[in-house]
């Protein structure tokens, strides 16, 4: 089902409401009064996380407090940028997050699109491949990829046979590559570009044009919604990630803000104000980057599944 | 569908010999000329791809499958050790309750969530204005960080002054250490569970509602049949290729827990939260037994497989969402 509805991007926003115009009902104003209270209690948690971000310690730890801090104290963001290294935190969350977006949109779509448009030999088996591939949960594969990370050969003081040294351990290499392409995304691609017509792609090659540039400069140019989804998800799951990043690092300055905020909260006992501020600033770019593309997100959600 | 493969189905005929060795010979030569640079040119373009995924999936998947009968610390050779890591599994009381706490929940967070999301996604789909908003809050935990989230939640459980005990003191009742008690831990975090899934489940749901035909309810209007009725009787079994998708792929979400218990309660108190996932992380990276960390998560994938394939006998073959 969510396939037929890929190549309509925004499908959720377009019902149109079937009582529109409709004098409101008691049963339609309950209906409003149950969302809002579904809603506020979606959100709360969240506007909590704010409003003790922007307390003082004392307020927090005083028993007969109100829930809107006294004065707000917007200095604890200064504070706890300098409590911990959140800012760096954020930039190599930021450098992974952007290069697993460049590297997915660039080698998935042009596997999506190989796997779409061409038939070669194999290139059944190979589909079915990242099918199954896309099936592997986590935790089947995560121990032996730390291995790899580990036993990288020639990295890391390793020898040729991966011995001697700690590997990709604590370098960008492992934090970036290892989860750099995804087969959901070459599956999302190969849906795409499956639908777009023959005409398009046989009227460059009577102009000459090779295999390559067909796909960079006619066909890709036609699947852009597709790009936006699987640069949104990637970037997405990639700035929220957490398991990898605590396996492959041990510098301070190679933390990602998520293992961050987690070994702050360990290391500096429960700072509430400062946590909730680090906190607020690695959710707040994610909430952002919803708010603006919410319906590539839906899409790819829908058809994902899984976060 | 099955029409359709009726007519798709041909009167079987054996291919009379010389068609056989025409098609033999033409597939025996490599093809030439542009149809061979077009070949050349896709087994190019998917080979990175293909590349990323046999090192860090393909490789994994059969490491991990060899790894699981063996003893191995990093430091030293892997030993082959045949069953001795099931065996050990079998006498592992923590493990077993691991198992336990995940399949409980799982099967909390799951059913529940998925009614509420199908009960949210109902009431958006009734066409109300400003719906827009509503699913926006209903889905944002869902695109923020689960690490982030555990983070606010284990200070919304804080005994002391968090917002849950704050709350709850203003009706005059003393609450819970919530995450230090071996009984309220477990339904803590349930809870941030269904909180934060909801909105996907929703949100699948919502998609599926508006993809029903609208005549079938007409019709049923006309035949007089109450909302009730045509919601048990037309929308729910429509539902099912999108309840089937949810399920699976909720279920599958939720036997990989782990973040949330890492930051809430690190498997504690007692052990009273730890799920499967958290084991394999304590066996591999805390006890350094990779061998039967290996084991561990090989469990944990037979059992998702298993999980999967009832779920499909279940729900009558359907063939899920894709």
């Amino acid at each position: 089902m969510a396939t037929t509805e890929l190549h309509r991007p925004g499908v959720v926003e377009k019902a149109r409401p079937r009582t529109k115009g409709k004098p409101l009902s008691v049963g339609r104003i309950a209906l409003y009064l149950t969302l809002t209270v579904v809603s506020l209690l979606m959100v709360a948690p969240f506007v909590w996380m704010v409003l003790t971000s922007l307390k003082t310690p004392v307020e927090i730890a005083s028993q007969d407090a109100g829930l809107l801090p006294e004065h707000w104290e917007f200095g604890n963001y200064v504070d706890a940028l300098k409590a911990a290294p959140f800012a760096t935190y954020a930039r190599n969350s930021f450098i992974i997050a952007f290069s697993h977006t460049l590297i997915n949109v660039v080698v998935a779509s042009m596997a999506g699109y190989a796997l779409a448009r061409i038939k070669f030999r194999g290139s059944e088996v190979i589909f079915y491949l990242f099918i199954a591939a896309l099936m592997i949960p986590t935790y089947t594969k995560v121990l032996p990829e730390f291995l790899i990370v580990r036993f990288m050969p020639l990295a890391g003081g390793n020898d040729i046979f991966g011995q001697g040294g700690s590997g990709w351990l604590d370098s960008w290499w492992a934090l970036i590559i290892p989860g750099a392409v995804t087969p959901f995304a070459v599956f999302l691609f190969r849906q795409f570009y499956l639908d777009l017509p023959v005409e398009l792609e046989e009227a460059a090659r009577l102009d000459g044009l090779g295999e390559f540039r067909i796909y960079a400069r006619i066909m890709t140019p036609q699947v852009k919604p597709a790009l936006t989804t699987v640069a949104l998800l990637t970037f997405e799951s990639s700035w929220n990630n957490f398991l990898w990043p605590l396996l492959v690092t041990r510098t301070d300055s190679l933390r990602v803000i998520q293992v961050g905020l987690s070994v702050f909260k360990t290391e500096n006992g429960p700072q509430w104000h400062f946590l909730m501020a680090g906190t607020t600033l690695a959710t707040l770019p994610m909430v952002v980057l919803f708010l603006i593309g919410q319906r590539y997100f839906v899409q790819g959600f829908a058809t994902a599944g899984l976060k | 569908m099955g029409a359709t493969s009726v007519l798709k189905a041909r009167p079987a005929r054996p291919p009379s010999p010389t068609e056989h060795t025409v098609a033999k010979k033409r597939t025996g030569r490599a093809p030439t000329g542009p149809g061979r640079r077009r070949q050349r040119a896709g087994m190019l373009m998917v080979a990175p791809a293909l590349l990323h995924a046999s090192l860090w999936i393909g490789l994994p998947v059969v490491a991990s499958v060899v790894l699981a009968f063996t003893k191995y610390d990093v430091l030293t050779a892997p030993q082959f050790v045949g069953l001795d890591n099931f065996r050990d599994m079998l006498d592992d009381a923590v493990f077993r309750k691991s198992i336990v706490n995940t399949v409980i929940y799982t099967f909390f967070t799951v059913p529940f969530g998925m009614m509420l999301g199908l009960l949210v996604a109902l009431a958006l789909h009734t066409g109300l204005k400003a719906r827009g908003i509503f699913r926006t809050a209903v889905f944002i935990p869902q695109v923020t960080a689960t690490v982030a989230i555990a983070l606010v939640w284990l200070w919304i459980y804080n005994p002391g002054n968090g917002l849950l005990n704050t709350l709850l003191s203003f009706l005059g009742i003393q609450g819970p250490a919530w995450l230090s008690s071996t009984s309220w831990a477990m339904p803590s975090v349930i809870l941030v569970g269904i909180w934060q899934g909801i909105g996907m489940k929703m949100l699948i749901y919502l998609a599926a509602l508006q993809s029903l035909p609208k005549e079938l309810y007409e019709a049923a209007s006309v035949d007089g049949a109450s909302k009730v009725r045509q919601f048990f009787s037309i929308t729910l079994p429509l539902l099912k290729p999108a309840t089937f998708f949810v399920l699976i792929t909720s279920m599958i979400s939720a036997f990989q827990s782990f973040d949330q218990i890492y930051i809430l309660t690190d498997g504690g108190p007692a052990n009273s939260t730890t799920m499967m996932t958290f084991e394999i992380y304590k066996s591999a990276f805390r006890e350094f037994r990779i061998g039967y960390a290996s084991a561990q998560s090989l469990v944990l994938f037979v059992l998702l497989m298993g999980f999967t394939l009832v779920n499909r006998r279940i729900m009558g073959g359907t063939r899920g969402h894709n």
